[in-house]
């Protein structure tokens, strides 16, 4: 599959709601050089549902993990899929970026379209604090149930920076 | 597939007991707690709680200059050791624009085959063991150190070989080490197919695998397992194949499937062994083409530690690293800004978290007896803090500090010496 097609196939069922949008074309092989692509798409939160959606029903898509950046006031969310496997050379990696403020800190499940995604939305709930609306289970997951800081959010460093400071402290004592 | 709907509750169910397996457990030697609903023998509902040795990896790996977290991405795993530093090399070079030389590519693709090559064996081990057969662990862990060995001669190290680097690879395999490797390669040659005898064509493992810890094909693709485990359902997703990288972007692959063995997927434990068993001899092939090509050349492009991290910390941008690791995908995520030495964001996907979620599928309608080895089959391997969970006798959770914990054990010292 030519990723400029998925690209402009997006393009063309979402219009506006496609915010930005680039190809990042590698070559691998060191004999015969050929490329591989990394898309990256950009749509707004009230849009991630319909992007997933489309996703899910043109092109098959497997969701590898969502990765959380924050950026200040904001938190960026990418929803890293790949599409096209099962043939050689088949595959382009599509991430699909949604930008979240911090003070409405708020994002549609997708697990209705992937339910696999479950265990990459409880993560981002736990580490960032992120309310996933419709999640089937929002208990933590890698962090202790009674847990309730969330270590990613820069914001929030103190707490968590008081909680690894005192763990290398008591390692001192112990001495 | 148009229906993405995968019913994983069982209707109706008259479940009557609430067991608890894990944290330490009869499966396993890493922690993890099912709470299984059982109806009779029957399992009709679990419920997973992983994260009992999160360490916070990736919150330590964002505080740390880049050479020092591949260090770090080199531990997440003892057993995937190479397989994280490929991921993460390789989202590092994508973002920074590093080139990899040829003979860098085709060293880093010997040493993931032969980890490969010894983590399938393990597993094997695992799950002979699982199934109560263990003349066959035996056999097959004896037959795993002749990798071990070999990685040993040409790394330096049994396992965390500190062979990528950014941009490279820190130490070559000479010519006069290529012996070493053919002569491991013809030893597993003669033993895999007596392997796959004693696996196969056993009645007892198949009885014991057949049928038992199903995934189907829509439920893997639904549930984005990967690795073996979708493999074994008869999913073709592997990401050497799908989107080469390294050295297999030279050489002709196929993703191995049970067809590929004559059967046709079901996805239970019985086709994991088939596919893990003859991925085997697919990672003897890709070495010995990539010893036989090993082409001349530069080991790293950029060769010396100051001028490497004054040209990571210059680098800007985001970039994605994928290696098909024994155990499935793993996926590294890093941005990297500008005159910033710590990188901004890394987030890293080991395989038994894509896995985790596929469990439940694997374990309904399974019998109590079939929890190790269907919890076995995924190969799992848990990634993940510093800290014990406590439960006390009425079931009320807590964290224990560490000097609390030093407290309690000589205490329990003291009251069984009297």
């Amino acid at each position: 599959m030519n990723p400029e097609q998925i690209l402009s196939s997006f393009k063309e069922s979402l219009g506006e709601k496609v915010l930005d949008d680039r190809t990042v074309e590698r070559k691998v092989g060191t004999v015969a050089p050929k490329s591989v692509y990394d898309l990256w798409l950009t749509v707004d939160r009230s849009d991630l549902h319909d992007a997933v959606a489309y996703l899910c029903a043109e092109y098959n898509p497997h969701l590898t993990v969502i990765s959380g950046d924050d950026l200040g006031d904001d938190v960026a969310f990418n929803y890293h899929f790949t599409t096209g496997w099962g043939e050689r050379y088949g595959e382009a990696t599509l991430t699909i970026r949604t930008v979240v403020p911090k003070n409405d800190f708020r994002l549609p499940t997708i697990c209705d379209l992937l339910p696999g995604a479950q265990t990459s939305e409880r993560e981002k709930h736990e580490f960032f604090g992120l309310e996933v609306e419709g999640i089937p289970d929002d208990r933590n997951l890698f962090l202790p149930e009674d847990m309730t800081i969330h270590p990613w959010r820069k914001d929030l460093q103190a707490e968590t920076d008081k909680q690894v400071k005192r763990l290398v402290k008591w390692e001192e004592r112990d001495e | 597939m148009n229906n993405r709907s995968i019913d994983l509750e069982v209707g109706g169910s008259t479940a009557c007991y609430s067991v608890p397996v894990g944290p330490v457990h009869p499966a396993l030697k890493e922690p993890i707690r099912f709470q299984f609903e059982l109806d009779g023998e029957r399992i009709v509902g679990v419920d997973i709680k992983p994260g009992f040795v999160h360490r916070g990896i990736e919150y330590m790996g964002m505080r740390r200059n880049l050479i020092q977290t591949l260090y770090l991405a080199e531990r997440i795993c003892g057993i995937c050791s190479i397989s994280h530093p490929l991921a993460f090399t390789q989202a590092v070079e994508n973002a920074a624009g590093i080139e990899v030389p040829p003979r860098a590519q085709y060293i880093r693709t010997i040493i993931g085959e032969l980890e490969r090559i010894h983590s399938h064996l393990l597993w094997a081990g695992i799950g002979a063991h699982e199934l109560g057969f263990d003349t066959l662990l035996h056999l097959v862990w004896k037959v795993r150190e002749k990798a071990m060995d070999l990685l040993e001669q040409l790394t330096g190290n049994r396992v965390d070989y500190a062979i990528p680097i950014f941009g490279g690879v820190r130490r070559d395999i000479p010519k006069e080490k290529a012996p070493l490797a053919y002569e491991a390669l013809d030893y597993y040659k003669r033993l895999l197919q007596d392997l796959i005898d004693a696996f196969l064509h056993d009645k007892s493992v198949e009885m014991r695998t057949r049928n038992i810890g199903v995934m189907t094909y829509d439920q893997a693709v639904a549930l984005c397992a990967v690795g073996p485990t979708t493999r074994a359902s008869g999913v073709k997703k592997d990401v050497r194949v799908d989107m080469p990288y390294l050295a297999y972007a030279d050489m002709d692959l196929h993703a191995i499937t049970p067809e590929d063995y004559g059967t046709e997927p079901i996805g239970d434990v019985f086709d994991n062994i088939i596919v893990r068993l003859l991925e085997v001899g697919q990672a003897i092939e890709i070495i010995e083409f990539c010893l036989e090509n090993l082409p001349e050349g530069e080991l790293t492009s950029i060769p010396k530690v100051p001028a490497l991290l004054a040209a990571l910390k210059k680098a800007s941008g985001e970039g994605i690293g994928r290696h098909e690791a024994p155990r499935g995908e793993v996926f590294h995520y890093v941005r990297l800004e500008e005159d910033v030495e710590e990188m901004a964001v890394w987030k890293v996907r080991a395989p038994t978290y894509g896995n985790l979620i596929g469990w439940v599928p694997k374990f309904l309608g399974d019998e109590v007896a079939d929890i190790p080895i269907v919890a076995a089959s995924i190969d799992p391997c848990m990634c993940c803090m510093d800290r014990v969970h406590l439960v006390d006798g009425v079931g009320a959770e807590s964290v224990k500090t560490k000097t609390e914990l030093v407290r309690l054990s000589r205490e329990k010292t003291r009251r069984i010496c009297g």
